[in-house]
């Protein structure tokens, strides 16, 4: 019933309906009825389409084969990358994905001035021949024996296995106050809780030894033997009689 | 035939190695060790040159610059992957849902315009040719 109401609504101010009929007002066509009617568009495509009744019909545009319909993911043959990626829950760290690199490169590039964007924004010279050095220039690179300076010597010699090492060891053994310096004299500490527990035992030893002298002499003290023996009354007697 | 990233991979942890080495000799260094030095320093300039021979077989191999900022914060490339990857399944489900919206919206109105507008329909169909209501 609503339908109805409204293309009735809808049939009164359509341009069947009005003054003009279903004409331009300024172009006067012959056509009155509207089925002969072109829509001509000029462009890069011009086409010039039968739009019969019909005001600003254009041609459809061309559906493409591939849109965000399909599953791009199969299309592209990637659920084996997206499978890979997504189950497994990835490491961090640069170094998780090139563990064999040397040194230490989980920090910032720019810390050190090791960063690849500075490498775009900055490139270095190229173009020249890479030559082998002559003996000349070799001779730049003779060193005096011995170790390095102190600054240079543990650049990038943070060892990842030893850091692991001892965060397995921090784990392990459940000590919250450790720290990195109380792992480095971990040595000293284990002879120092050897004593102490050497220690512990002693005295437990001893704290056993007097409690079974202890029981020996209250036994001792109840049985009747000793109490005849010794001829004493004990102060419970004392009360209860 | 090896494929060109793996040569220059390769190439690359070899050069790498041979540096290692260097550092290893320079740390703590003996008289005896400069001509194992400058043969270090002679692999290190081939290596150089090896990789710089490499670069054309590469060229073709583009790497987004985004990635180049995971790197240099010392996180692992592979998260990019993993981040584009997700982003790209978003947005191709957000497509697909939108397309079937249309689809939907565009055969309801097709029936609806059908039954009010019988006639314009018959024409319209007849113009357009295959516009089949496909409820």
């Amino acid at each position: 019933m609503m339908m109805g109401d409204q293309f009735r609504k809808v049939e009164q101010y359509s341009p069947k309906s009005s003054p003009r009929g279903a004409r331009s007002p300024v172009v006067s066509r012959q056509d009155s009825t509207g089925t002969l009617k072109t829509t001509i568009s000029l462009g890069k495509n011009p086409s010039i389409v039968h739009s019969g009744p019909f005001y600003l019909m254009k041609e459809p545009p061309e559906g493409s084969e591939l849109t965000g319909a399909k599953n791009l993911m199969a299309y592209y043959g990637l659920e084996h990358s997206y499978c890979k990626f997504s189950g497994k829950k990835l490491k961090e760290q640069l170094s998780s994905f090139v563990p064999n690199l040397p040194g230490v490169i989980d920090t910032p590039g720019i810390a050190d001035n090791s960063s690849l964007r500075s490498v775009i924004d900055k490139p270095p010279i190229c173009g020249k021949e890479i030559l082998p050095l002559t003996s000349i220039q070799l001779a730049g690179f003779r060193l005096h024996p011995g170790p390095l300076p102190e600054q240079y010597r543990y650049v990038n010699q943070a060892p990842q296995k030893k850091h692991k090492k001892a965060h397995k060891k921090h784990k392990y053994k459940g000590n919250d106050s450790t720290s990195l310096e109380a792992m480095a004299s971990d040595g000293g500490g284990d002879t120092h809780e050897k004593k102490h527990k050497k220690q512990k035992r002693h005295d437990e030893d001893k704290e056993r030894k007097k409690r079974k002298k202890e029981k020996k002499k209250k036994k001792q003290k109840h049985s009747p033997e000793h109490n005849s023996g010794s001829g004493n009354i004990t102060p419970n007697l004392q009360f209860s009689a | 035939m090896t494929a060109p990233l793996e040569n220059l991979e390769t190439q690359l942890e070899m050069f790498i190695e041979n540096v290692r080495q260097i550092r290893i000799i320079v740390a703590d260094f003996q008289p005896q060790g400069q001509n194992v030095l400058n043969q270090k320093i002679q692999t290190m300039v081939f290596g150089l040159q090896e990789i710089d021979k490499l670069k054309s077989q590469v060229q073709d191999v583009h790497v987004p610059l985004e990635v180049f900022d995971y790197i240099d914060q010392g996180r692992n490339p592979q998260l990019y992957t993993k981040d584009c990857i997700e982003k790209a399944l978003t947005k191709n489900e957000q497509v697909k849902g939108k397309i079937d919206a249309y689809r939907k919206f565009k055969a309801h109105l097709l029936v609806e315009l059908s039954s009010v507008f019988p006639n314009e329909l018959a024409k319209y169909r007849a113009i357009r040719g295959d516009e089949r209501p496909s409820s």
